[in-house]
Parts: C-alpha cells; structure tokens; sequence
C-alpha cells in the first residue's frame, strides 16, 4: 500500500515495506540524496528531516510514521540555497567534507525556530547529538551565531 | 550523472585530450594535451578549448579548472584551482571548477594521502597556468603585432601597453591553442601572488549546504541491486556455510553469495543483494553463518598489550642513532623511564564505506568515494583481467576519507558481486561493519629511557612496538623507518637512539589521519615534558633551547612564548605544549585545561603552524580546526578487542567528539615563502601530549596510557 505524505510541499505518494526507515524511502524511492546514511541507530543526526518543522531521525523512523505528514529535507529548505542558515553556513564556510551538513544545517534551523538567540549552552544542548568527524563545530557555532543575527 | 561542478547549469563535457601530445611541455608527472581534439563543441554552439589538461576556456570567455585530485573535505577543490588560476592571471571567483578524469597518464598521482596534494602539485599546477598565460598573451601580441613583453594579462583579459587595445582569454585561446606550449614558462614571484594567501571561499561548499553535492553513496545507476555484507566479526573468520535458502525468500532479495575482499589477508563474508537497500539488508539480518575462526577468537586487547609490553623489553632493530644512547644509559646513575600506551582507532568517516560497480562483458565502471582513483583502477583492471583503459573511474565528493579511503577493498566487494551477478552493484557497509571490520590506526607501545645531566638530555632512548602498515604479513620481521614517524629527531640532545619492535599479527591496520605521528608523539612530548619537570625545567625553554638550531620549531616555540604569553599563565589553569611536525608543516599547541568538578574540562587549544606559503589560509585553519577536534577524540576514546574482535560497536560505544566538548581553538599561520608543506594533519600528533602535559601541570598526575578519562583526574 503506497504512503503519502508532503516531502518539501509536494503531495508524494510511495509504495513501500511501511516499516522502511523514511531515510531510505527519501533517498531511494523519492530520489533525494541530500539526507545521508550514517549511524543507522539515531545517534549521530547525519539522516535529520524536518517533519512539521521539528528535527527528526529518518533512519530509524519507519516511512508509515510520515503518512499525511510535512516532511522537510535539505533540498526543500530553500529555492536558491538562500535560507537565512544556510547563508550563514556559506559565510562561516562550515562545511569541510561535508557529509553530515545537511543534518546540522536542519537541525540548526529547529533550534533557530525555538531559540532565535541562542546562548552557547543552547546550541551545545540542540547541536550535541549531530556529529561530524571533519570536526567543523567552531564553525557550526559561529555559523549559528551569524543566522540569529 | 550530474557531476560536481560549481556551476550546475553547464554539464560536465568529456575533455578529449592527445596522449601523443608534443613534448614542448613536460611537467612533473603530467603530459599537456595539445592538437586539434582539444577543441570541443559544447551543446549550446559554443566551443571550449583546452590550453593543457588542467585548463579550458570557452569562446564566452568561462575559464574551467580541471581539479585533478579527489576532494575528501580537505580543501583542495578550491586550493589547487587557485594555483592555476595565480599564474594563468584568472579571477578564481569566476572559473568553473571541474572534477577530472581518473587518468595518471594525463595528471599523474592523483591519490589524497599524507597531505601531500599542493606540496606535490605546487610547482606542477603554477607551470600549467603559466604555460597557458604565456600562450594568451603571445596570441594576442601576434594579432596586434607587437612582442608579448609589450601586452599585459590580468584576470583574463590580455592590454596592449601601448595602444590600451583588449582581447578577453575566451577570444584569444582558439589562436593560443595553435601555439607551441613553453617549455619553461616564467613564473610569478612570492611578491606577485594575488590569489594564492587570500582565504576565497571554497566552491564545494554551497553544493555543501543544499544536498546536491554528490557522495559516492548518492549513485544511482539503471538496473543497479543493492549489497549489504556480513563480514566475520572475527578477523579473518572463514565462511564453512549459510542458509542461502532461506534468505533467498526474504522480499526483495535477489543474491545470497559469498564474497571476500583483500585486506592484508582475504576477509570473507556473505552478500545478500536485493532491489532496495532495505530489501538487502532485511535479507543480511536473516542470515544465519557458520565461521570458522581458527583460534583467532581468543585475542582481545589484553592478550595483545601484554604481547607488546614483553616485546618492549627487547632490544628492537635501530631506525635512528646520533652518538651512543645505549652506553650513556647503561653508564647512568640515573635512568629515567617510561611507558607509554595508545588503543587501536577506527576512521569512520560520517560517509561509510561504499563503492558501485558495473562489470560487463568487456569493460567495468566504478563510482564512488575513493581517494585513490588510480589505485582503484588498476586494482580493478587486475582483478577483472581487464586492460586499464576499458576501466573507467568516477570518482566523487568523499564523506571523510583519513585515509580509510585510500584502500581498495570495497571496490573489490562491489566488483565481485556485479560480476557474480550481472548487474550494477552498490555495496554500502552499515556503520557498525565500518567500525569494526578495519583496518584501523595500529595500537602502540612507546617506551622512553632518558639521562639528564646538568639540566639537560644527556642520552635519549625511544622505542615503538606496534605493527608497521606496510609489513603486516610475510617473514620480515625487522621493524622498518615507518614506525618511528612522528618521533622527533630535531632536538639537539648529543645521544640518540630510535628503535622499532615489530609486531605482527591478524588485526588489519592502515594510513589514518597523521598515521605513526598520531601515537609516537604522545610519548615523545610527554617525555620530554616529564624530563624538563625532572631537570626543573620550564617546558618551553627546556625545549627551545634544544632548538636553537632548528629555525622553524624555533620560531613557532617563540611565537607561542610571546604572542601568546605562554608564562603568563591565568590563575586556575593548567597549561601544557607539545610540537611536532608532521608532512613537513612545524607547528607547536600550547592546551589550557581547567578543574571541572572531579575531572578537567579542556578551555582553549592554541597552534602555531608554519607549513611555508599557504594557499587558502581559511582551508588551512579549517583542517587544523579539524586536525584538533579528532586529535582530541583520540585522547579520550579508542576501540578495544574481545574474544577476536572488536567490542564497540557503534558511535554510542566509541563516541566522537561532540560541539560541547569542542574546546576555543585558534590557529596562527606563520608567514613565510618557502614552499607549501602539508596542513591536511598539522596539529592532531600534538593534541595527546599537550593535553596530557597541561592535565600534569593542573593535577600532578601523569597520564601514559590512552584513552585517558577526563572526568576521573582529580
């Protein structure tokens, strides 16, 4: 039975196993590959979407969990890769690989969303369960600092 | 496929180049294309020519950089094309930045290991730009019919001195194309660089913040299965039987076979493929395997540091001498002694392993995260019995490499089951086989013996017994120079004396981040440490007076003193140093560390680096930023083995650093003009032994064995 849900405000419909972690659902059936693999267990955020704007992790989130929710990823998070975060990502120059970014990218626009002026301590709290092994976190936090401005 | 390129509306054109090109320009390891397949019709009318194989212009004037080298995070996307664009006189804001071809006949080595890409490629990449410039400006001294020293070129448009007359680059490279490349192109002075020391953004990295920056796991080919392994958690279990059968009926599972893969040793498992990764790893979970482990199920990391702690009561072979250390510590009324102990690491790059791989009748392709494109192609050329050039490598972004990328064990995976099963094959590898499987950062023992006299050191003993990357099997068993990287051999002590205990079994080691000198150093600079505490010493000036002869570790020990104040220490605060150098760069840390409750918090992370001229100094704080972050999950996490394998199985048993344990870090670039050194490592060999020195100076207590707990130093 095909599920359907809102992936970056359009109506998609996909006939899967229900019980396919939506990350894989994304990348294979719905073809976007800017949600990345990682961890597989949720705990390093590489695979975060937004659904109805609060940071999940798809690759433990069976795809049957997104029926007749809004599902934001990375490519649906701005037209022109001009989202207020991502701008401050490009100005930061954050990214070195830059594997894990699109999950610290939306897990930094929740955090903006709750928080528009984070304190240090807010964005350690938001931000340290998303990894990243190039080690770009100074700029993670700057970037952040750059986007509630 | 969409390559990466920064300007995605312009698709990648295959650039057509003449192996029989002339030799007016033969370049370190390149050959430049010439000849009129250089010339390409683009589908839109216009033309692009290629100047050599690192540079087209198209007739609009859009310069494309050819980068040659693979792009892992390190920066060299932007970095190399920066150097071509310094000579060629290009805006580098303005060119399209192209991924090349696998192709070592046209580009040489094209492998990313040992921060060594701009310091080999330096010389190579600003002779291509200037030979391309050289042959502008010549086309346009013919039009007007002047001589080229009376024409100028500056961000791609070449002017008449004289008459103030114009031609852009995109009008003049059809004629400059038909001019014979110099041999010797002139070169800009240090004085001239207007690209090269200016921090411009990096190319890759928009494609780095909208997801469409492509990964080898991104890779999508028609008809593709999908693989998921189950390796021996065992190293070097062999597979006696599994339930193909049975796995078989699992939805979506097409393949149930047995493969392997070369890794100092063949590593055998199980493939399941199926029509979605899901479908192939529900298969993977289904199997039931037996192994037979051949009596390797008994080590485990105890049964392996008391191997090497004996081993380090041998003599070992000599890597290193200077006087006679041997006599001066058996002569010694005082020796001073210790040990010093480092865990095996694993890479895990945010990306695990994967590679695609279409092996057909005649020919195979490869896509995927490699840092080793040549290395891959030849590897799959001679395990396909194919000729190299009916290989074709597609080579993309890498999720992190430090050096697990350099191997060509997944690509062999991938091979073996396309060719078994007649299709395109992705393999991904879960997190948990990536962490686990190797090959891993070797495990070490370092003992140091010493003898002070006056205030000095009199005589100095190192000695490394670990497994040595390129001897792991085979019956030489005598240590080679490679284990004694990072071990420091600058200091003026008049007695010297490096030794290496090789040790050899089944646990698959490789090239990570810094390799030897991300162990070796967190001995040597801890000792010396111990040493300037025992002769009563203060650290910096014990060791700068060892110095004195050695310009450059000289001068960043001095910067540290005075631009940052290295005794004037804040009340509470626990300072340590360490220097090292590492693919040429010298650099000192000076860690600041504080009490927080019962354990130390670590505040601020200062380097001074000098790695000659920096191209990008923002890529070159980046990776020293990068450098510290998984230098410093190495101090405090490392993986254990039980009952023949490795015990954490994931990254909530062997964690990475995370943003709240990210320390204030700032670099200083020293200025030079010497030629570029490698940045990609500068700074991870010292983070170890500068924190464990800082954590002496706060608490008194001696810390010699990794990972050290910092929530346990009070």
């Amino acid at each position: 039975m095909a599920i359907s849900f809102k992936l970056n405000n359009k109506e998609t419909s996909l006939d899967v196993d229900p019980q396919m972690p939506l990350l894989w659902a994304i990348r294979d059936y719905a073809g976007l590959t800017g949600t990345k693999f990682s961890c597989g267990i949720a705990v390093c955020g590489a695979c975060t979407v937004l659904m109805e704007g609060a940071p999940v992790r798809s690759c433990v989130m069976p795809v049957s969990a997104a029926a007749g929710k809004s599902i934001t990823t990375i490519e649906g998070l701005s037209k022109n890769n001009d989202h207020p975060v991502q701008k401050a990502w490009i100005e930061a120059q954050v990214p070195q690989c830059g594997y894990c970014q699109s999950g610290q990218i939306l897990s930094a626009v929740a955090l903006l969303e709750r928080k528009p002026n984070p304190t240090d301590d807010d964005i350690d709290n938001a931000m340290n369960s998303v990894l990243c092994r190039c080690g770009t976190y100074p700029r993670v936090r700057k970037a952040i600092k750059l986007a509630s401005k | 496929m969409k390559a990466n390129t920064i300007n995605p509306k312009i698709s990648r054109r295959k650039f057509v180049a003449l192996s029989s090109a002339s030799s007016a320009l033969m370049l370190i390891g390149c050959v430049p294309s010439t000849g009129k397949d250089k010339v390409v019709n683009l589908a839109d009318g216009g033309v692009e020519t290629a100047l050599n194989q690192f540079i087209s212009i198209n007739s609009e004037g859009l310069i494309t950089l050819y980068n040659h080298r693979p792009e892992m995070g390190q920066g060299t996307f932007q970095s190399i094309p920066m150097i071509l664009a310094e000579e060629l006189d290009a805006d580098i804001r303005q060119v399209k930045i192209v991924q090349s071809e696998a192709n070592s006949s046209l580009y040489g080595r094209q492998m990313v290991v040992g921060s060594h890409s701009i310091q080999s490629e330096f010389m190579n990449c600003r002779k291509m730009g200037a030979a391309a410039k050289d042959m502008l400006v010549r086309a346009a001294a013919e039009t007007w019919g002047v001589q080229p020293a009376d024409v100028k070129a500056k961000n791609g448009v070449v002017t008449a001195n004289q008459s103030g007359k114009t031609l852009t680059y995109g009008e003049l490279v059809a004629k400059a194309a038909k001019l014979k490349a110099p041999e010797n192109p002139k070169l800009k002075s240090v004085k001239e660089f207007r690209t090269i020391g200016g921090s411009f953004p990096r190319a890759d990295i928009p494609l780095k913040t909208d997801g469409s920056a492509k990964f080898g796991i991104d890779i999508q080919v028609p008809g593709m299965l999908y693989a998921s392994v189950q390796r021996s958690p065992v190293f070097e279990g062999k597979v006696v039987s599994f339930n193909q059968e049975e796995v078989l009926k699992v939805p979506g599972v097409t393949h149930v076979l047995k493969t392997s893969r070369d890794l100092f040793g063949n590593r055998e498992g199980v493939a399941v493929l199926g029509e979605s990764y899901w479908a192939a790893y529900q298969g993977r979970k289904a199997l039931k395997i037996e192994w037979d482990n051949r009596g390797l199920d008994k080590i485990s990391s105890e049964t392996i540091r008391n191997v090497y702690l004996k081993a380090s009561k041998e003599p070992g072979d000599v890597l290193h001498e200077k006087g006679d250390a041997d006599r001066a510590i058996r002569n010694a009324s005082e020796v001073i002694e210790a040990v010093y102990e480092m865990p095996y690491q694993a890479h895990v790059p945010m990306e695990p392993m994967n590679a695609v791989v279409d092996v057909r009748a005649d020919s195979a392709e490869f896509w995927g995260s490699t840092q080793n494109p040549n290395g891959t192609r030849s590897y799959l050329a001679r395990f396909l019995n194919l000729p190299e050039e009916k290989v074709k490598i597609n080579y993309t972004f890498m999720g992190g490499g430090f050096g697990r990328r350099s191997r060509t064990d997944v690509a062999e995976e991938a091979a073996d089951l396309s060719k078994k099963s007649g299709r395109p094959v992705k393999v991904i590898w879960t997190r948990e086989d990536d962490q686990t499987a190797g090959p891993f950062r070797a495990a070490s023992v370092n003992t140091c013996r010493a003898v002070l006299k006056q205030g000095k050191i009199e005589a100095l003993e190192h000695k490394v017994v670990a497994q040595e990357i390129r001897n792991q099997s085979g019956s030489n068993n005598k240590a080679g120079r490679q284990l004694m990287g990072g071990v420091n051999t600058e200091y003026a002590i008049p007695n010297v004396s490096v030794k290496g205990v090789l040790q050899k079994h089944h646990v698959p080691i490789s090239y990570w981040r810094a390799v030897y000198h991300s162990t070796n150093p967190f001995a040597h600079e801890s000792f010396i440490d111990e040493l300037a505490v025992k002769a009563g010493r203060d650290p910096l000036e014990f060791r700068l007076e060892m110095m004195q002869d050695h310009k450059r570790f000289k001068r960043v020990l001095e910067i540290v003193d005075q631009v940052f104040n290295w005794k004037d220490k804040p009340e509470g605060v626990g300072r340590g140093l360490a220097i090292a150098e590492r693919s040429g760069a010298h650099f000192a840390m000076m860690i600041d560390v504080e009490r927080n409750g019962k354990g130390v918090k670590v505040k601020k992370i200062t380097t001074v680096v000098d790695l000659g001229i920096c191209i990008n100094p923002d890529t070159v704080k980046a990776q020293t930023e990068g450098s510290i972050v998984m230098g410093l999950g190495a101090a405090l996490y490392g993986l254990t083995i039980d009952k023949g394998a490795i015990v954490e199985q994931n990254w909530h048993q062997y964690p990475l650093l995370r943003i709240g344990q990210c320390p204030e870090i700032e670099t200083y670039i020293v200025k030079s003009d010497a030629e570029p050194d490698g940045a990609g490592e500068s700074g991870l060999p010292t983070v170890a032994p500068a924190l464990a020195n800082a954590i002496y100076d706060l608490t008194g207590k001696r810390i010699r064995r990794l990972p050290l707990d910092l929530e346990k130093l009070s």
